[in-house]
């Protein structure tokens, strides 16, 4: 590109790639923590386009809908915090080998640290828990971990990542989400999660 | 204070770029598509994330035109990706 040009923003990535990103985005926050009003809110306008992830999203919105932010709050809670075990255990590693903090999660910094990823100082849950990995994944589309550097990481390396830390477990945890007993809300996000993570490999077949 | 799980480190590596418009890109944007992976679905998301975390952003704008339009979404991707 030209640098005779004032550039005081990243150069464009494309439009189905941002999209991705933003649907990264959204699973990381609603796999962070469970939604307040203004998201479920907005969460309840949704419309799928078509397609298994369409009709996921059409589930979503149903289900913002139908949820209220305490429910919620405290299916999040029962899912994956649970006072003496949760539901849900969303971390590579435990999906990978039965086991938290394996060997999995030490590829996974091994990774990171060649990618310019840390985790945040604030945060103590290992990397490899799925809302973590999803937030990379957005990342790794947009360039914001090298913003300086102009770019964002190729389709190679997002492939990498993507079938080392998330395709070799995330489906069958949102496969599972789906299929909690204590999730309403959160089915949805497991439906949402299974069919974008389908899209997602075969799109990275495609380009192969 | 911030709610990433993570961060970028101070020794980021150089990025290469994305394959756009070749005939693989292509073919994976019409996967996309079809997959109902689209703008009219999706782009409340980034905005109601965003207007969700209380940093009071503008909505996205509706226009379709190409230029700045792509520069508000890497904007909101940022904002959406700081979960």
């Amino acid at each position: 590109m030209s640098r005779a040009v004032d550039h005081t923003v990243s150069p464009a990535v494309a439009e189905e790639e941002l999209l991705r990103a933003q649907v990264y985005g959204l699973l990381a926050r609603l796999l962070a923590r469970a939604p307040d009003a203004a998201l479920l809110a907005t969460l309840g306008d949704l419309a799928g386009e078509g397609g298994d992830f369409g009709a996921a999203l059409d589930q979503l919105a149903g289900a913002a809908r139908d949820s209220d932010p305490a429910a919620v709050e405290e299916e999040f809670t029962t899912l994956f915090i649970g006072v003496g075990g949760s539901e849900r255990t969303p971390y590579g590693s435990f999906y990978l080998t039965g086991f938290l903090n394996e060997k999995p999660l030490a590829e996974l910094r091994a990774d990171m640290a060649r990618l310019g990823i840390a985790r945040a100082d604030d945060v103590s849950e290992p990397e490899d828990h799925i809302a973590a990995l999803c937030e990379m994944m957005a990342g790794l589309i947009t360039g914001a971990f090298a913003p300086e550097e102009d770019g964002a990481v190729g389709l190679d390396a997002q492939r990498a990542f993507f079938d080392r830390h998330i395709g070799s477990w995330a489906g069958r945890f949102f496969a599972d989400l789906e299929a909690s007993p204590s999730a309403r809300f959160y089915r949805a996000v497991g439906a949402v999660g299974r069919s974008f993570l389908a899209v997602e490999a075969r799109a990275f077949d495609l380009a192969a | 204070m911030t709610r990433n799980a993570v961060k970028a480190t101070d020794e980021a590596a150089k990025r290469n770029t994305d394959i756009q418009g070749s005939e693989k890109g292509l073919a994976r944007r019409d996967l996309f598509r079809v997959a109902g992976l689209g703008v009219g679905a999706l782009g409340a998301v980034a905005a109601g994330v965003t207007a969700a975390s209380g940093t009071a952003e503008a909505a996205p704008a509706e226009t379709t035109s190409t230029g700045y339009r792509e520069t508000d979404h890497v904007r909101k991707v940022y904002e959406v990706s700081r979960f």
